[in-house]
């Protein structure tokens, strides 16, 4: 009861007309940032960073909020329509929605993403109104040493288990760590790496990172290695699911959701796993002549489970977010920094010194939803017009407002020189296959980790045995351990069976 | 991760490969050296600012060594062969690299719209280029990228400049240009 009125609060704070405005403006740009090729909505949301400064806090985390999710939205209409999945998000749904695309049925596609989209968010979001406020009560129980593991345990998930090389997982967590520690080391205040730069005094802007890695290494490649890829596009069909497809759909959303939902929740980003865990499983499920569309003509629950695993990753990834002040992907990252930057800490006291601003935020996903699947079903024909803008024009289009994110923030040239150094560094870590989303979030987390660290240091007295000797700190190590080592136990023990039915 | 070598012993990728590993290995030993001069005052905590720098430095040059080895022993593990890699476009980027470092060395002498302008003209071009795009050199496609680049900064910084405050560089004091 105390949830609802709460819930009903943020709603009214949520309906003024301004709140509106900026969560319908944050809804259609995320529905165009997903539509468009080469720019995401980490790189969006950072771009737009400097408005901090001048936006009112609740106004700009509906606005951020908008366009983390539109994002969603608009990515499975590119990969749908387009031969090039936009984000990575998004990569299964293109498997099955471009072969529906490619034998006319590209409406039935777009459909049955929009509503699954709408359909998960909204369940996701109900999690997170009922489970934030009690993981808030639980994590207030957490000393440093557990706050430590659990940061821990997100470095390592993201680095280590997630993606195909652990080697150069660590690498780019690694390189995202030392660039956390330029600038003034927070407990004692001496200056860390600065070579005598007196930029480099202040740190480095994640907007510069985001916007450089995502941005301008994107635009960097695209010349280098893509200017001969020729992009077919599949027709657009009316918008229309039939009864049948209702049928097939529904239960795919329901199961999408429920395998999206906890990994939203637990310290481990990425929505890969999550979606393509819901795409075998839909595939395995399937019968007879369902089955057989599979990988042929393209099978709608292909489309509509993994869909819904996708937004119901995302939405349930703002409980670590917001309860934890813990980041499991590339745009949570840059969502914590804004917070930061109104000096706002996500965490378990979040939920009482900020209260209205988490159920505003919380009321506002519930209206986001609702205007994205309009915004998404009717007008799906207005956003696939974004995709006939020609690359040369989008892409360096896109290197003006690089310009205004990475300048606006304060207002150094020496920022667009580094600006370019990150963007070539990104390339080199794209063509060589280095994954960027640890280098964001060990940025943006190492700093609090090493804090963590340090308190968690004094209160054992300077004795690292402190971690062992609170119950839930030994837990979080043996569940770090536990991420790192199944997998690898799972692999090798495959690899021997498979050698022994071989040889 | 160690798995078995990619199955082809040749690694067309070698010299690459191997310079980016000598690349993260260099950061380490460099990191490594900064962190010389942190000092490692801790308090009572027992880890002092120079904890972390040092964790990493030497993760990096661990790292790096290894990526080396691995780029010595077959190549990059878990990687698509590299033998499908389109020629990279150098002429192009060097287009778009222009136009990002004049952007970053005019921007503050020409005001944000003329040096996004050109920065938005300079890409554009290597852009078309890197297509393939045979009108990239025509006067008309010059002229309609500057108008283009102009349409699409000006806003942005009137935008970003009257509604929300941001502070960006103009070329006059007027605020419009």
């Amino acid at each position: 009861m105390e949830i609802f009125n709460a819930l009903m609060h943020g709603f009214a704070l949520a309906i003024t007309p301004v709140n509106l405005l900026w969560c319908l403006v944050g809804c259609a740009l995320g529905t165009a940032v997903g539509v468009l090729p080469g720019i995401g909505p980490a790189v969006a949301v950072a771009m737009l960073l400097p408005i901090t400064a001048k936006v009112e806090v609740t106004a700009s985390m509906i606005f951020f909020a908008g366009i983390y999710y539109g994002a969603m939205y608009g990515g499975s209409t590119t990969s749908i329509l387009l031969n090039t999945p936009g984000e990575t998000a998004s990569m299964v749904t293109a498997m099955e929605g471009n072969k529906m695309a490619k034998s006319g049925r590209a409406g039935a596609a777009l459909a049955t993403a929009a509503i699954g989209s709408f359909f998960a968010g909204t369940i996701a979001t109900v999690i997170v109104t009922l489970f934030a406020p009690y993981v808030a009560e639980f994590a207030v129980k957490l000393g440093p040493p557990e706050y430590f593991m659990l940061m821990l345990l997100a470095f390592t998930t993201i680095s280590a288990v997630l993606g195909k090389s652990t080697l150069r997982g660590m690498t780019a967590l690694f390189v995202g760590l030392a660039a956390g520690c330029i600038g003034l080391d927070q407990i004692s205040g001496q200056g860390r790496y600065t070579g005598g730069i007196p930029e480099f005094l202040d740190g480095i802007e994640i907007v510069l990172v985001a916007v450089g890695l995502f941005a301008v290494a994107e635009v960097l490649y695209a010349v280098l290695y893509e200017g001969r890829v020729v992009d077919s596009q599949n027709k657009l069909s009316r918008v229309h699911m039939s009864a049948r497809d209702w049928k097939r759909s529904v239960p795919a959303w329901l199961r999408g959701t429920a395998i999206g939902t906890p990994f939203g929740c637990i310290p481990a980003g990425g929505t890969e796993i999550p979606t393509f865990l819901s795409y075998a499983m839909e595939k395995k499920l399937a019968k007879g002549e369902d089955q057989a569309e599979f990988g042929t003509v393209g099978a709608i629950e292909g489309v509509a489970g993994p869909e819904a695993a996708n937004n119901a990753t995302v939405t349930a990834a703002l409980i670590p977010l917001l309860t934890l002040g813990i980041p499991t992907s590339n745009t949570t990252a840059i969502l914590l920094g804004a917070f930061q930057n109104y000096g706002i800490q996500p965490g378990p006291q979040l939920f009482t010194t900020s209260a209205a601003l988490v159920w505003t935020l919380i009321a506002s996903l519930y209206i986001g939803n609702v205007m994205l699947l309009v915004l998404n079903l009717p007008m799906v024909g207005l956003w696939v017009k974004l995709l006939k803008i020609p690359k040369p024009q989008l892409y360096a289009g896109i290197l003006i407002f690089a310009t205004v994110g990475a300048y606006g923030m304060r207002q150094s040239a020496f920022d667009l020189f580094l600006l370019y150094g990150i963007g070539v560094l990104g390339v080199i870590m794209r063509r060589f296959d280095f994954p960027t989303a640890p280098v964001v979030v060990g940025m943006i987390l190492g700093p609090l980790a090493e804090a963590q660290l340090r308190n968690a240091m004094s209160i054992g007295e300077g004795s690292a045995a402190v971690f062992f000797q609170r119950p839930m700190s030994i837990a979080l190590i043996i569940v770090v351990l536990a991420v790192v080592i199944l997998p690898r136990l799972a692999k090798s023990m495959s690899d021997r069976k498979l050698r022994a039915a071989a040889g | 991760m160690t798995t078995s070598p990619s199955a082809s012993p040749h690694n067309p990728d070698l010299w690459p490969q191997t310079l980016v590993g000598v690349g993260v290995l260099v950061v380490g030993l460099l990191l490594a050296f900064g962190a010389l001069s942190i000092s490692s005052e801790a308090g009572y905590g027992g880890v002092g600012p120079n904890f972390l720098p040092w964790v990493v430095s030497v993760a990096l040059t661990v790292c790096g060594a290894w990526i080396i080895w691995e780029a010595r022993t077959g190549g990059f593990r878990e990687m698509e062969a590299s033998g499908d890699w389109p020629k990279p476009d150098w002429g192009g980027f060097v287009w778009v690299s222009a136009g990002l470092l004049l952007n970053a060395a005019l921007i503050t002498a020409i005001g944000f719209i003329l040096s996004c302008t050109l920065c938005y003209v300079l890409s554009v071009q290597g852009l078309r280029r890197a297509a393939g795009q045979t009108i990239a050199n025509s006067p008309k496609t010059w002229v309609m990228d500057f108008l283009t680049g102009f349409l699409i900064a000006a806003p942005v910084f009137w935008a970003f400049t009257k509604f929300l405050a941001i502070n960006l560089p103009g070329l006059t004091n007027t605020g419009w240009l």
